[in-house]
């Protein structure tokens, strides 16, 4: 049988072996199905997103007043808002915001966040402690507080909106690669390369970044659900992606909350995408930690 | 092993100091950034065209807006040594004043949050580990992660809707402090203290799963569980310390951001709490009452930060000499 | 004789008294409502919002109220002043006080008081505020000549003088206690009004007890007041429906009415009122291609108002076509006249092949992009917005939204940063002075972020402003309608908001008005048992 991968590297491997991806995906399938299953949703996610043109029944931007607030019909299959545009385009116009706001702000984060959480542990001393001071600080700021100091500073918007949320994602992310990082290193190899008189960057890069993948993806996953659900909540507060633009969160604002009860379906669908999204994510990234983390093997 | 744990204690408490003065320095330059002041939103809000331009002046001249920004800052700081946080820039009432009541109904909802979080972690993370990969395990991932994927407004708006439309009853509509009537209080506050908790129940309960999964591979338990013996042993203190301790910190560090950190939450449920005054604040360009309030999320947020290491270094030797 | 005359009496009282049974106001009851903002201060001369009316409004008297009765919320009322005349010249008001007035601590109001606050909202001293001062530059003093005696004498004759006393702001405060501390009134309170201060609770309530020696026998009917600050409409809804609330004096949209219509049936009787409330679209006359009136108009010929008044009036608050006038107000230009004008036109196809033309004559190529800047206020600017943006997509133009939160949307305006913006009005009684006043060159008014200088405006407003003959004023209030809306499409107008006031039907004795300032003195309301 196959080697159960253990990092990124003995995935890579097993993908290179004999039996190639489709028996690491299959074995993956069959040892982790929660985790496949949030695989499933993401891929689901990233298909409507790629291909909104072709699925969408309708433009997303296109009002209809005398369809307004129509329930699931032939011709609405997920009914229409307040301003008679069409509830599925809008979702699967939706899945491409949320995609591109929880990507955007997932990987400034992660990409950021591990960059000094990497040199911070690699440099050590002097370095690493201001650096973590730093890290303190905006750490202390409630996240959500956070996002909206940013987007009161930069404005609203989608932009804007990746870049409120990565900000509090980066000294989080920082934490956990340089507790990750730490433990590299130690590593022998870590050592000779110094004792070779590598530069620092290519040390960091080629050295220690590879083997704290795994915690940054873990990370990456658990932040991109993260990010939908606060792009949601900005939104909800009306400090996030503008109208009329397609975007899960702002669906539940304003008219979807007013309309709650006479027309559920404004609210329920893209509350129903979003959590489904972030369990997608979660689930995904769960199964993914559980598989790469060394110390829950049960074999 | 005194002097170790004295020296660690001071070491921590140290360096408290420049963290808070980073957040000070932070919030103070990011509003200052933030585009409109605190005069503009009072008058403008409502068309503002009767009122002259001079009359704005004359109010910034009182707030002390027109001063250099260091020497707001330095007045901000020396007010802090003396205990003096200043008056809002908004009503013009003193920042304790504004605080107090929101802060007790946010603490209340932080505790009350915890404590649904941490019921529901334990329990859950050990069922889900002790039945690792079965149904149970799935079901309790499921049922976890749900909690966290739901936005939380969402959540809550559901939640009213049902409690209006099937028991046609409401909670309270405003704050009684629970030595005044706790009924009334508890009666507000359970709701989202429930909607709350269990989104933050879904950290505690992974990591009370995985801590768990490590305590069950350990040799003896192995044995153990070959004997039968395995439910006592689980149960003992060892393992128990060992697996509870990385939940309760994951929450407890968490409980800080509770307190500022409950915007949507506070809105849907009609509560006044801090998150509220956070988002008013902001919007009301009032520095000085969103200063104050950083600076106790902040300060709150490393106290117990520091407890925690605090706790881990008595319970761990080893950490006090890194 | 006498006998007979006396049982005749009797009869008679007997039968009017069972036929207004029905109709008697029932002493008694707590009037609870939620107050969707908090106002910094309790000062009214200050203030803007009605954040502070709501709650704080039954402490205190005006010197002229607008009658209670009066749905056009225009008619004037005595309040502290008794009766008025007013000089041949329209230059001296003189108004006759009230003997017997009590402010709440005991002390009589007399003249000087009534003085002493007029000075201070009209000519406040350096470092007082007064938000409407600039309403009251037509005023040359304020004299009380006896202690029952209140006298405005006027730099020349205005139509809208009367108008702006009845300001629902105008609290009269205690003259002794001003001379002390002018800035007294911010974080206290001492009135004359119908209800007493109890307590303040810093975002949760306000309490207010009845008054006893109210001055107006027999008023106010309830026993006390609670205003709960509820920020979320929701749980102002929710509140309402779950009948813990009897009333909230805003306004709820069209969905909440029918929310609550549907879950309460009868128990909920519904108020509905034009608002003098309106959105418009400013326009940064300094920024290309907008200084050419030709685009300016293509932009609102495009707006299909008659259409959107029919579908938005289902999800928003907004509902009458209209100009700068409320419809169905003395100085509104009647719907026959008022289509004429650009944008207001019934043919909507003709309207917009004619905006076609004028941006293509403008020189504004297919597909120009400018951005709109809103208030990041959900109701209605977002609903308003999206229709806007759709409608100048049906003439070719491709419109971004830019969403400003609270006080960073001024900045942008005030140093003309922006292209195209949503601006608003919101008056306390509908007054031409009060209502068109924004629109004046912003030489004159620098709120106006429109950014132009048009003399012929400014005159007209001028001349309607000192007009007496009321046909006269009308004529001219029309030309400066057609001058800003056709003409010059200085800015557009969007739709009238609606006021939509569903109540518990336990609560009598309040009418609905065009203003959300008004009426909120609470002497009149009583509730059934």
């Amino acid at each position: 049988m196959a080697v159960t991968p253990q990092t990124v590297e003995d995935l890579a491997h097993a993908g290179r072996s004999r039996g190639g991806w489709w028996s690491v995906v299959a074995d993956f399938i069959r040892r982790r199905p929660l985790g496949a299953i949030g695989a499933a949703i993401i891929l689901v996610m990233v298909f409507l997103a790629a291909t909104a043109e072709l699925i969408a029944p309708y433009d997303p931007l296109a009002t209809d007043y005398a369809a307004m607030l129509a329930a699931p019909n032939k011709t609405h299959w997920l009914g229409t808002d307040a301003y008679g545009r069409d509830v599925l385009s809008r979702m699967v116009y939706g899945s491409r915001t949320a995609l591109m706001v929880g990507l955007g702000a997932s990987l400034l984060g992660a990409v950021f966040g591990s960059m000094i959480g990497v040199a911070s542990a690699y440099f050590g001393g002097r370095v690493d402690l201001v650096v973590q001071r730093v890290m303190d600080v905006f750490f202390a700021f409630p996240v959500i507080i956070l996002a909206l100091a940013v987007v009161a500073v930069l404005g609203t918007g989608a932009g804007n909106v990746i870049l409120a949320i990565a900000t509090p994602m980066i000294p989080r992310c920082a934490r956990v690669v340089r507790a990750s990082a730490l433990s590299v290193r130690e590593m022998p190899y870590v050592d000779a390369a110094r004792a070779a008189g590598f530069v620092h960057s290519r040390i960091i890069l080629r050295h220690m970044l590879p083997n704290v993948m795994a915690p940054i993806l873990i990370m990456a996953t658990a932040f991109l659900g993260e990010a939908i659900l606060l792009e949601a909540s900005l939104s909800f507060l009306g400090l996030g992606v503008t109208e009329p633009t397609a975007a899960w969160g702002l669906m539940l604002r304003g008219a979807a909350v007013e309309f709650a009860e006479s027309a559920p379906w404004m609210a329920v669908f893209p509350g129903l995408a979003i959590s489904l999204a972030v369990f997608g994510f979660n689930l995904f990234g769960d199964s993914l930690r559980d598989a790469l983390d060394p110390r829950l093997r049960t074999q | 092993m005194r002097a170790g744990m004295t020296g660690y204690i001071l070491k921590r408490l140290l360096l408290i100091i420049p963290t808070l003065f980073g957040v000070a320095v932070l919030i103070f330059l990011l509003l200052r950034v933030v585009p409109g002041d605190v005069v503009e939103a009072r008058y403008m809000g409502q068309g503002g065209q009767f009122q002259s331009q001079e009359q704005m002046q004359l109010e910034r001249k009182k707030l002390g807006l027109d001063q250099p920004m260091w020497k707001q800052f330095t007045t901000w700081m020396a007010g802090i040594a003396r205990l003096d946080f200043g008056l809002s820039m908004w009503t013009g009432s003193p920042i304790t004043e504004e605080i107090k009541l929101r802060f007790a109904l946010s603490l209340q909802l932080a505790i009350m949050a915890s404590t649904v979080a941490t019921l529901l972690a334990i329990p859950l993370g050990i069922l889900a580990a002790i039945k690792q990969d079965t149904w149970v395990d799935y079901a309790v991932r499921v049922f976890s992660i749900a909690g966290l994927a739901m936005p939380s407004f969402w959540l809550g708006i559901l939640m009213i809707l049902c409690m209006l439309i099937i028991f046609k009853w409401l909670p309270p509509m405003v704050f009684t402090p629970f030595w005044v009537n706790p009924w009334e209080n508890l009666a507000q506050l359970f709701w989202p203290a429930l909607a709350v908790g269990y989104r933050y129940s879904a950290v505690g309960t992974r990591m009370m799963r995985s801590a768990m999964l490590e305590v069950l591979r350990e040799d003896y338990i192995r044995t153990a569980r070959a004997k039968g013996l395995w439910m006592k042993l689980i149960l003992s203190r060892h393992a128990m310390k060992n697996a509870i301790l990385p939940v309760l910190t994951i929450i407890s560090l968490e409980f800080a951001f509770l307190l500022g950190g409950l915007v949507v939450t506070e809105q849907v449920f009609n509560l006044n709490g801090l998150g509220m005054l956070f988002v008013e604040a902001i919007a009301r360009r009032d520095y000085t009452l969103t200063q104050a309030l950083v600076m106790l999320v902040a300060t709150t947020f490393l106290i117990v930060n520091f407890a925690v290491d605090i706790a881990y270094a008595w319970l761990d030797p080893r950490i006090r000499y890194r | 004789m006498r006998q007979i005359v006396r049982l005749f009496a009797l009869a008679a009282a007997a039968a009017l008294s069972l036929a207004s049974i029905a109709q008697t106001p029932r002493s008694g009851g707590e009037l609870v409502f939620p107050v969707p903002s908090e106002p910094p201060s309790y000062d009214g001369h200050r203030e803007e919002t009605f954040g502070l009316i709501h709650p704080f409004a039954p402490f205190y008297n005006t010197l002229l109220r607008v009658d209670p009765n009066d749905t056009g919320g225009t008619k004037p009322a005595p309040s502290l002043a008794e009766s008025w005349t007013v000089s041949p010249d329209s230059k001296t008001y003189t108004f006759k006080l009230r003997s017997g007035v009590k402010f709440h601590d005991g002390s009589e109001m007399t003249s000087k008081d009534v003085k002493a606050s007029y000075d201070k909202i009209i000519f406040p001293p350096a470092g007082v505020g007064s938000t409407r001062q600039g309403q009251y530059a037509v005023v040359e003093a304020v004299e009380a000549p006896d202690a029952y005696t209140v006298r405005f004498r006027l730099k020349y004759a205005s139509a809208s003088f009367l108008a702006s006393l009845l300001s629902p702001y105008n609290f009269i405060y205690k003259a002794d206690t001003l001379a002390k501390d002018m800035n007294w009134y911010e974080k206290n309170i001492m009135g004359t009004g119908p209800f007493t201060f109890v307590e303040h609770v810093k975002g949760s309530h306000v309490v207010g007890k009845k008054n006893a020696n109210y001055w107006d026998q027999g008023k106010p009917y309830l026993d006390g007041f609670r205003a709960i600050f509820m920020p979320s409409s929701s749980a102002q809804v929710a509140a309402v429906r779950a009948e813990r609330a009897h009333i909230q004096f805003r306004g709820f949209s069209p969905k909440d009415r029918d929310t609550l219509k549907a879950a309460l049936g009868d128990k909920i009787t519904v108020q509905e009122s034009p608002w003098d409330c309106i959105l418009m679209v400013g326009i940064n006359h300094e920024k290309k291609p907008f200084d050419d009136k030709r685009v300016r108009r293509a932009l609102s010929l495009a707006l299909d108002r008659h259409e959107a008044s029919k579908s938005l009036s289902q999800i928003a608050i907004v509902k009458a076509v209209a100009g700068v006038q409320v419809p169905g107000t003395p100085f509104a230009t009647p719907p026959e006249e008022l289509n004429k004008l650009a944008g207001y036109w019934t043919d909507a196809a003709k309207s917009r092949a004619e905006a076609r033309r004028l941006l293509k004559e403008a020189g504004v190529p297919e597909g120009f992009s400018f951005t709109f800047t809103n208030r990041g206020v959900p109701m209605p600017y977002e609903p308003l917005a999206v229709w806007m943006i759709d409608q100048w997509r049906q003439i070719g133009l491709n419109v971004k939204q830019e969403v400003l939160e609270g006080a960073a949307y001024f900045t942008p305006l005030r140093t003309g940063g922006t292209q195209v913006h949503m601006d608003f009005q919101c008056g306390y009684i509908v007054e031409p002075d009060l209502d068109m006043y924004k629109f004046l060159s912003t030489s004159r008014n620098p709120a106006n972020y429109g950014r132009y200088s048009d003399p012929v405006l400014d005159d007209l407003y001028d001349k309607q402003s000192r007009a007496t003959n009321v046909e006269e004023r009308k004529r001219l209030v029309r030309q400066f309608e057609k001058r800003l809306l056709d003409e010059e499409a200085h800015y557009l107008m969007t739709l009238q908001w609606h006021r939509i006031i569903p109540h518990s039907s336990k609560l009598k004795g309040w009418t609905v008005t065009p203003s959300h300032y008004l009426n909120n003195t609470l002497d009149t309301v009583w509730l059934t048992q």
